[in-house]
């Protein structure tokens, strides 16, 4: 088992120090996978057993990397599943915002590590020091690695593009102090609707004029309530009630530099938050349903 | 002694007084004819930090304002609190006070600090004299071989690459560079702690001169506020430092008016932090299971008082039982006795290389050597042909 990676341009760097802090925000623990061609970073939620991830971050090597190479254990694995505390490499990685390179590359100095060599430039002299941060790693074995596989839903009923995530999680902080429970509703006419109820209130913010990426037609409401818009068209609005907590959670993503994040609703049942970024990261944060 | 401090200096005597209080509980106040210190002492023992004022950072200095004695030197002690008490928010403190006057009197029970601010007011502090003596730490400085001088930002900067968690240093100085690393307390579990090493090379200080390579540890704690004192006066810091176990010292100076001296008790460095030292790896597994066998029995033991102590055994024996998973790696050492527990740790080591989860071999056998008599009745003779009770949890 090998890897070996270095970064150079401080584009890449900054924006890969921003996703590990994001997702470091996320969770305590994540998954590394390193395969030839990306790296993954996986999320599964703590202490529930084998379950379906819930974050899948899929970084391509060629935009970060100037320089990577890694071999897996055998022909048939070729990846290599590392389990790391996800604070910790956020923390070793935040002065790389001012460095001139990163080599990252997996060693096993008494235990496994992922091993950060950061060349940093001195402020006062022109000199470059070196820096080495060894970060403890477990190395996921085989049989474990089928909990870290891409989770597979069904094709949502809506795909709309969000706002952008920092009014939106205005929005969601507030209604958090309110509620544990937030509904999204999405329509096929680009709205976008975030309801909390409490005993005292009902609140909802509306966003319209979204893009709407595609709807999977009419959806069924004979086994909901019917208290739903009457004037809007039903078979056209999916909805799905989540932890507001979670949704939040996501929307912290925001400091990475993203072009487009889509809404994807399975009605009733799963929330699929994906933002993309220039550089192809794709973050995808799925985010099950609460049914009553 | 009474003696005025003009404003701008009240703030550096400010922020003395805060970097003290990162040191030691307690404040010396000592008044020699030409000059004031103010040192501090850590309750360990294993910290001190001395500042001289000459008499020209005050704009009046009279050293026998009260006695016209003039043999002794005028000493006391004054609780850290009431002096942070008196210097609160140092930032701010050369705007407010124009004029801060302290005066000691040998035959007074209370120190008098009586701040002259702005529009007239005027705060006064009595604080209670503890004691009446001195503390003195022995150290030398001029005649070590190690002597560096670096701008205070370039550690701070350093620095910043560590984890606030960590609390010790590692510096291993030789004539090219200087190594930073956060020492590994022997306690903590390795897999648990980031290991972070700085290189700097020697260009990067003003003046660097090592005579002899060495390897310090002292605390951040106080390195980090000491740097803080410097970056607030924005003076360079100058180490000096013998040899493992001889103190570290920092001066900070601006020549004329004031001189810090901080010195750190230093200790032995880990071995273990970065060079694979297995030995002591053994024996620190070790220790550590036994203190969580420790901790855990008498846990266990307390909801079944009443019950008959049958039962109490029958807790602990399952204590011991998880360590009586038989491995091949296991039974190796204990047959050929302690000299092959080195070399078959070596293999393990190799083994481990393809291995995906490491496991602690040799801490097993140890605590298998410790209480071998509670092994005797459950020990299964099967095992040492490597029969295996469960299944390698590891197919890699």
């Amino acid at each position: 088992m090998k890897f070996r990676g270095i970064m150079i341009d401080a584009g890449p760097m900054r924006e890969f120090t921003n996703i590990v802090t994001t997702i470091s925000k996320l969770s305590k623990e994540c998954v590394l996978r390193l395969s030839d061609d990306k790296l993954y970073f996986i999320v599964s939620e703590d202490n529930s057993g084998p379950a379906p991830p819930v974050l899948w971050c899929e970084i391509p090597q060629v935009v970060f990397f100037s320089e990577y190479q890694m071999i897996g254990i055998d022909e048939e694995h070729k990846d290599i599943y590392l389990s790391v505390i996800s604070a910790n490499l956020a923390k070793s990685l935040v002065t790389l915002k001012s460095a001139k390179s990163l080599k990252i590359k997996l060693t096993k100095k008494q235990c496994p590590c992922l091993t950060l060599e950061i060349e940093m430039q001195s402020v006062i002299s022109q000199q470059s020091r070196q820096v080495t941060h060894d970060i403890p790693v477990v190395v996921v074995p085989r049989k474990m690695w089928s909990d870290f596989h891409e989770p597979k839903v069904q094709t949502p009923d809506i795909s709309i593009e969000l706002p952008t995530l920092k009014q939106l999680r205005t929005t969601i902080d507030r209604m958090r102090t309110m509620a544990q429970e937030v509904v999204i509703r999405a329509s096929a006419e680009g709205k976008l609707t975030l309801q909390i109820k409490t005993d005292m209130a009902k609140v909802s913010t509306r966003f319209k004029d979204l893009r709407v990426e595609a709807f999977e037609g009419p959806i069924d409401h004979s086994d909901s309530e019917t208290e739903s818009v009457a004037i809007e068209d039903i078979s056209k609005l999916c909805h799905c009630r989540v932890d507001a907590k979670k949704f939040s959670m996501f929307l912290s993503a925001d400091n990475i530099s993203h072009n487009r994040t889509i809404c994807s609703i399975v009605h009733k049942k799963l929330v699929i938050l994906c933002l993309y970024t220039q550089e192809n990261v794709k973050l995808q944060c799925f985010i099950t349903g609460i049914v009553y | 002694m009474k003696c005025h401090v003009p404003g701008p200096n009240v703030k550096v005597l400010g922020r003395t007084v805060h970097v003290l209080a990162r040191f030691g509980d307690e404040l010396y106040l000592e008044s020699l004819p030409d000059c004031v210190l103010l040192k501090t002492l850590n309750a360990s023992e294993s910290a001190y930090a001395m500042i001289k004022f000459n008499n020209s950072f005050f704009s009046y200095f009279k050293y026998n304002f009260y006695s016209t004695e003039d043999n002794e030197s005028l000493k006391c002690k004054i609780s850290m609190k009431s002096a942070l008490n008196a210097f609160k928010s140092p930032t701010h403190m050369d705007k407010q006070v124009e004029n801060l006057e302290i005066k000691l009197d040998p035959d007074a029970c209370k120190l008098i600090f009586q701040f002259k601010c702005k529009h007239g007011i005027v705060k006064t502090h009595y604080v209670s004299i503890l004691d009446c003596k001195a503390t003195q730490a022995v150290y030398t400085k001029d005649q070590v071989p190690n002597r560096i001088i670096t701008s205070q930002r370039l550690l701070s900067e350093t620095l910043g690459n560590f984890q606030s968690s960590d609390d010790q240093v590692t510096i291993e100085a030789t004539n090219q560079s200087l190594i930073l690393r956060n020492y590994v307390d022997a306690n903590i579990e390795l897999t648990k702690i980031i290991r972070t090493q700085i290189n700097l090379k020697a260009s990067e200080f003003d003046s660097y001169t090592v005579g002899v390579d060495t390897t310090i540890t002292f605390t951040l704690k106080e390195f980090r506020a000491l740097l803080a004192f410097a970056e607030a006066l924005s003076l360079p810091i100058q180490l000096q430092f013998e040899t493992t176990g001889q103190p570290v010292v920092f001066i900070v100076h601006n020549g004329t008016t004031f001189e810090a001296h901080f010195v750190m008790a230093t200790s032995k460095p880990d071995a273990l932090t970065q060079t694979q030292a297995s030995s002591q790896n053994n024996s620190r597994t070790d220790y550590k299971r036994k203190e969580v066998n420790n901790s855990v029995g008498p846990m266990k033991k307390k909801p079944h008082l009443d019950i008959d102590i049958s039962k109490c055994l029958d807790e602990d024996s399952h204590l011991f039982n998880y360590i009586d998973i038989p491995e091949e790696t296991d039974l190796r050492p204990e047959k050929n006795g302690t000299t092959e527990a080195n070399a078959a740790e070596e293999d393990n080591l190799q083994e481990y290389m393809d291995c995906d989860i490491p496991g602690s071999p040799t801490s097993r056998t140890k605590i298998k050597s410790v209480f071998k008599r509670c092994f005797e009745s459950t020990f299964d003779p099967r095992s040492i042909q490597g029969v295996k009770l469960v299944e390698n949890s590891d197919s890699d």
